[in-house]
């Protein structure tokens, strides 16, 4: 294995969250950030050698990502019906005009304390739909439920999870957690 | 009657799940616009989503996530389903990875060696709308070289590789010259030119329009032959006169180069009627296939179908033949679901070497049919698998796509007779790769013959050598297991997408395989 290879490969996999960060915001479209993230890396590691390894990537990855996002971005809404790719859109706009830089590296880190400390049936939720792959129809036949409850239960979840990772980042984030 | 009324937290569930129908992102958008706050929380709902599915990709187990607060690399080595740099937290993971990058970069990226597969293509036919064809048709998707396309009816939209994008309407005559040059005798087309295009050129028989990044109109099937400047700015050069410049909201009759008139944008195809028209198109098409399901499904001698309409959380695909209580479901082991010909329906994907459906079909079959569409995104391997028996032995069938690009038939011999394969010529070029493509062999007992089909064409008709009826039982769809004869197995993936699946016990007609493709 090439020292060089094995170093660059080191390098974006530390800076690998902050890639998804900025894929999420500039294609907020369910489960593109994974084949974005993929992207970058594999257009990162063919060009290696034309990076400058001791300087700060960030600004690197973050042009190559938005460039990755928004080609995949096109590749996934064009084929959509009109009212579709007008709805993705203005999420997009949205998320590109939030001017809260993406947070995503500190927060994933948060979020996986933040797991451990819901009540027992928010946590049973999350592992039936994340983990589980079960989908929300299914969660509400087990739980003789319907599946718009089953819906709003998991956004009140994500919530909760939102609400948990706001009070450890004002009491000082991923190093308290 | 009453408008449905939509509940936010539920439609932005259904965003998140990649489920919205057309009335809901319809709801959803007008909520989003009349209630800002809406998108602010969408985007909380959805980013917390992504962190969500994301640990559960490095997590071994659904308790770990709940139970460690910080992975080891113990913990995440069996998570994924396919590769995923998010796992990479291991130095084996990480030489794997590297090895995969590097692979990729020497077959994409190295600079041009003597093997390096080469294209003429000048632009891509990027839509396409009822087309009926004069001369060799063109599916969406496909490549297009410099020559002539003599459309006698419908919308075709083409993107040529220098940016500019042509809508024409027939019926045209077009001429591709380069990728930034074309020829129009016929037909009535409206070009958007970017800036990055500027300078392309459409000769037509009275002079030639040179664009200078702009967007225009021009109507070869009226007898005064206008052209229309929407935006920006046209040159048009002709033999005898001096060049004349048209400006935005001007229009200039090529018949008579005296007569100026008003530009009128209404009279040409948008890109929103393309839309619309391209969305109309799809639905109908969708709309026969589903009205022809059932005629399929009745047939007595469809041994298997999968229509891939399963439910995207289900891991099995339900076979539809009549014959379904004789080969149960197939099941589903790593592909992901995603979208097939149409809005609305699925495919699934296979691009991992784990990925595959596996299922048995009992018996030995004189005849047999196979028949399937697929969107090819590589032929990576020597042998990438349609659908292949376990194994390879005792008249089992192996259907597959060459690393060459040749479908084929292998039949493995019997009783000490030699297997055969039954091949085309190499039709799976590059240019082919990103389309629908349907294909169907049939092995015919009573011509004594093997016939391979692409799109509902013949393209090989072989003699079989033997005649004993091929053995299906156990087998993949996308992939190939030598079912544990050997430690190590070769590695026979399909990479692409595979949309529907039939199986018969007979032969099929050409009209018939033609009904298949339509």
């Amino acid at each position: 294995m090439n020292p060089q290879d094995t170093r660059a490969a080191q390098i974006f996999l530390s800076h690998h969250d902050f890639v998804k960060g900025v894929a999420l915001k500039y294609a907020p479209w369910p489960g593109l950030m994974e084949d974005i993230s993929q992207q970058v890396f594999l257009e990162f590691m063919a060009k290696e050698e034309r990076w400058d390894l001791e300087h700060d990537l960030r600004p690197l990855l973050a042009t190559m990502t938005r460039h990755v996002a928004m080609r995949l971005w096109r590749d996934r809404t064009r084929e959509r019906p009109e009212v579709v790719q007008k709805l993705a859109d203005h999420i997009r706009h949205l998320a590109e005009e939030r001017e809260t830089p993406p947070r995503y590296e500190e927060e994933v880190t948060i979020l996986r304390s933040c797991l451990t400390k819901l009540p027992d049936k928010s946590r049973e939720l999350i592992q039936r739909y994340y983990y589980s792959d079960l989908s929300t129809p299914e969660i509400a036949a087990q739980l003789d439920m319907k599946a718009d409850t089953i819906c709003r239960a998991l956004s009140r979840v994500r919530d909760k999870l939102r609400d948990c990772i706001q009070r450890e980042m004002n009491q000082g984030g991923a190093a308290h957690a | 009657m009453h408008e449905p009324t939509y509940d936010p937290e539920v439609l932005i569930h259904q965003y998140l799940e990649d489920q919205l129908t057309e009335a809901e992102s319809a709801a959803f958008l007008d909520l989003l616009q009349s209630q800002p706050e809406l998108g602010d929380r969408l985007l909380h709902q959805l980013h917390m989503d992504a962190m969500l599915s994301d640990i559960k990709g490095v997590a071994a187990t659904p308790a770990s996530v709940f139970q460690v607060v910080e992975g080891s690399a113990e913990q995440t080595k069996n998570a994924q389903r396919r590769f995923s740099i998010g796992n990479l937290s291991s130095v084996a993971a990480l030489a794997a990875c590297i090895t995969l990058a590097a692979t990729w970069a020497l077959r994409f990226m190295s600079p041009a060696s003597d093997a390096e597969a080469t294209t003429d293509a000048v632009a891509v036919l990027a839509r396409g709308v009822n087309l009926q064809w004069e001369s060799e048709s063109h599916a969406s998707g496909s490549p297009l070289t410099p020559g002539w396309l003599r459309l006698k009816s419908g919308l075709a939209q083409i993107e040529f590789y220098q940016g500019a994008r042509v809508t024409l309407e027939g019926p045209a005559a077009f001429q591709l010259i380069s990728s930034s040059e074309a020829y129009c005798t016929s037909g009535k087309l409206s070009a958007h030119v970017p800036p990055q295009a500027k300078g392309f050129r459409i000769q037509t028989p009275k002079g030639t329009i040179v664009d200078l990044g702009t967007d225009f109109g021009l109507d070869l099937n009226d007898a005064s032959s206008p052209m229309h400047v929407f935006k920006g700015e046209v040159e048009f050069h002709s033999k005898d006169l001096p060049m004349q410049s048209l400006k935005e909201g001007q229009a200039l009759a090529l018949s008579d180069l005296s007569r100026s008139m008003v530009a009128d944008q209404s009279a040409f195809a948008s890109l929103h009627d393309m839309d619309e028209r391209t969305a109309e198109s799809q639905r109908l098409a969708f709309e026969g296939w589903l009205s022809r399901s059932s005629l399929w499904n009745g047939d007595p001698s469809l041994l298997l179908r999968f229509d891939f309409q399963d439910s995207r959380s289900n891991r099995s695909l339900y076979n539809h033949a009549l014959k379904a209580s004789q080969i149960p479901a197939g099941s589903i082991v790593g592909c992901n679901w995603t979208d097939g010909r149409w809005p609305g329906k699925r495919a699934l994907e296979f691009r991992n070497v784990s990925d595959r459906v596996r299922l048995n079909v009992p018996g030995q079959h004189a005849a047999l049919t196979l028949s399937t569409w697929v969107r090819i995104s590589g032929l990576d391997r020597s042998y990438n698998s349609l659908f292949m028996t376990e194994g390879y032995a005792d008249a089992a069938a192996h259907w597959q796509i060459t690393h060459e690009g040749k479908l084929r038939l292998g039949i493995a011999g019997k009783d000490g007779r030699p297997p055969h394969d039954y091949d085309t010529t190499a039709i799976f070029t590059p240019e082919r790769f990103g389309q629908w493509l349907h294909l169907a062999t049939v092995i015919d007992p009573s011509t004594q013959e093997v016939r391979h089909y692409l799109n509902g064409d013949l393209i090989a008709k072989l003699t079989r050598k033997d005649t004993f009826p091929v053995r299906l039982t156990v087998a993949e769809l996308g992939n190939w297991n030598d079912g544990g004869r050997r430690d190590r197995v070769a590695i026979r993936h399909f990479s692409g997408v595979m949309d529907e699946f039939l199986l018969f016990n007979r032969a099929l007609s050409e009209a018939e395989i033609a009904r298949l493709a339509e």
